[in-house]
């Protein structure tokens, strides 16, 4: 009895998941009839199963501090659920495979609570991780285990399942960078200056940026521009976070124009990114390659206050919608009131990690909250920037909502090291 | 019954919405409860404000900010220290009770006062009382 009152906030906000998890599937499971199949039933009750398991898991553990994350990530990955329900084609068991990698992602999760008994110890083996996260990078390229899906070799597969290792590089990215930037804080920091601009350390900042330019550079052969983009983000923040110098950042945005030129003049794959980006209601493009977003633009366009209602849209007209643009596809159903809340819910998970980053013990554990918290929100606006046109798009996944294993079981592993975080700040403050 | 059916399925869709906003103000208010818990946490913890001290550290009007629990001394394991030459490399212990603050001397040589007067054993702090230890002399504060 007392092991359900230890974290009763995220108990009592898990009961609303599972009415978000049921009502939703049986929205989905209603609005198409001739569709119907008895055993979807049984997908949110195992996810529902699932989640309190996990949480009574947190509360065995003893695991102190924050209550909220846990919650955000059910429910988000509950939203994910019902869309995969409701977008996956005919001939694709994708729901089935979603809960699979949800069952992987709750074991990744449980295992990441457990096994780094000191997280601080995690900063020891920096090198490990950086070199771990090389190896997983280029690992595509090679034989035997390499795959290319949809014209980009950035999988690595065993018989059927396939995982892309980039999104578990991410978070060694940022463990490496937030070891790294603690080490070598005080030179970092205080660099001198000519007038108001800092003069960086180069000989300090230098392994970092070759880990960064090596991830750009394999990033790159594979063709993934959402990687790319998004490791130049992890490293602009982290930097910021530590030295507190936007100028930093005002160097690494130049860059990027500069880089994202040449890249858009040398790169068919990218010009053609950027031409469907710009117009792509034009002739050439709107049965081509600007299909898909013109699609998912016009069910931006349907959505209204409220939306279809759950089921009743036709979010299946854009071409792999349950991954590319499952944002689209929700607000088509549920209105701009749905988007609104979505994008609430990502702000909230975001804040909270802040939250923890600021409170935590030692600079390390700051910056791999920090970070971390950055990945989520940083992915949330690049994806749904791309659906709704406001930037190219890019094949980054929205967190927690899109199909796909890899980002689930990454994402999981994210939320329970942010949680560690919180409980190592609670313990040392002596707080619930 | 095909007017039935369709008007539950739009109140099934409408519910899904409704639950959608309730579990986003329901998370708010976790947020919400866990801020104010944790602000109550750091106010009743306080702070020893450095009123009179030797050369070198700490700073005269310094706040330290104070654990429930809280190990001072010279030596640089305690939560609170100072290379004060008077104080015993483990000198006392101030802590947090039922929301009250008592200091207890760990056998020091040069002893711990409180507002003067050396105690013998635990005793209990107010805020406002001032605790010397060694040259060092701060105030309870909240």
């Amino acid at each position: 009895m007392t092991l359900l009152l230890r974290r009763r906030s995220e108990v009592g906000l898990i009961v609303w998941v599972a009415a978000l998890a049921i009502t939703g599937s049986v929205a989905v499971a209603a609005a198409d009839a001739a569709a119907f199949d008895r055993r979807q039933i049984f997908i949110p009750v195992a996810f529902i199963a699932l989640m309190l398991a996990l949480h009574l898991f947190l509360a065995w553990r003893g695991v102190r501090g924050d209550q909220l994350l846990f919650p955000l990530a059910a429910g988000l990955s509950a939203l994910g659920l019902i869309l995969v329900q409701r977008l996956q084609p005919a001939d694709q068991p994708l729901l089935l495979q979603q809960l699979t990698w949800m069952i992987v992602a709750a074991g990744a999760f449980a295992a990441t609570i457990l096994i780094p008994r000191d997280l601080t110890a995690l900063a020891r083996f920096k090198w490990t991780w950086a070199i771990l996260g090389l190896v997983l990078l280029i690992s595509p390229l090679l034989p035997v285990i390499g795959r290319e899906i949809n014209g980009a070799r950035i999988w690595i597969g065993v018989s059927r399942f396939n995982f892309e290792p980039w999104e578990a590089v991410k978070i060694l990215l940022v463990v490496f960078f937030a070891a790294y930037l603690e080490e070598f804080r005080e030179v970092i920091t205080h660099s001198r200056r000519i007038g108001p601009f800092p003069i960086p350390p180069v000989p300090y900042l230098l392994p970092i940026l070759a880990m960064w330019a090596m991830a750009m550079v394999v990033v790159i052969f594979e063709k993934d521009l959402g990687a790319a983009l998004l490791f130049l983000g992890i490293f602009l923040a982290m930097l910021y976070l530590a030295t507190g110098e936007a100028f930093y950042t005002l160097i690494g945005l130049a860059l990027l124009a500069v880089g994202g030129f040449a890249v858009y003049q040398l790169i068919g794959h990218v010009h053609v990114r950027i031409d469907t980006w710009l117009q792509p209601f034009s002739e050439e493009l709107r049965f081509g390659a600007g299909y898909q977003i013109v699609q998912g633009l016009f069910a931006l366009g349907n959505a209204g206050l409220f939306g279809a209602g759950l089921g009743n849209g036709m979010p299946d007209r854009i071409p792999i919608v349950w991954s590319d643009f499952v944002f689209n596809a929700f607000a088509e159903e549920t209105g701009f009131a749905g988007a609104l809340i979505l994008l609430a819910l990502y702000l909230l998970f975001f804040y909270r990690g802040m939250l923890i980053a600021v409170r935590a013990p030692t600079p390390f554990l700051q910056l791999l909250a920090g970070g971390l918290s950055f990945i989520v929100a940083f992915q949330t606006l690049v994806i749904v920037g791309g659906n709704a046109r406001l930037i190219p798009l890019t094949g980054v996944t929205l967190p927690f909502v899109a199909y796909g294993g890899s980002s689930l079981v990454t994402n999981w592993m994210l939320v329970a090291l942010l949680m560690r975080v919180s409980d190592v700040t609670a313990r040392v403050r002596g707080t619930e | 019954m095909e007017i039935t059916f369709a008007v539950l399925l739009w109140a099934v869709r409408i519910a899904f919405l409704v639950i959608l906003y309730l579990f986003l103000i329901r998370a708010f208010g976790v947020l919400h409860r866990s801020m104010a818990a944790e602000r109550a946490a750091t106010r009743a913890a306080g702070t020893l404000v450095v009123e009179r001290s030797p050369a070198r550290a700490p700073r005269v009007g310094e706040r330290l900010t104070l654990r429930p629990t809280n190990a001072i001394g010279r030596d640089a394991g305690n939560d609170i220290s100072f290379p004060d030459e008077a104080a015993s490399a483990r000198h006392a212990t101030l802590e947090l009770r039922d929301d009250e603050w008592w200091i207890e001397d760990l056998g020091s040589t040069n002893g711990t006062l409180v507002n003067g007067v050396r105690i013998e054993k635990r005793e209990r702090v107010r805020f406002g009382d001032e605790i010397a230890i060694g040259r060092v002399a701060m105030r309870l504060e909240r």
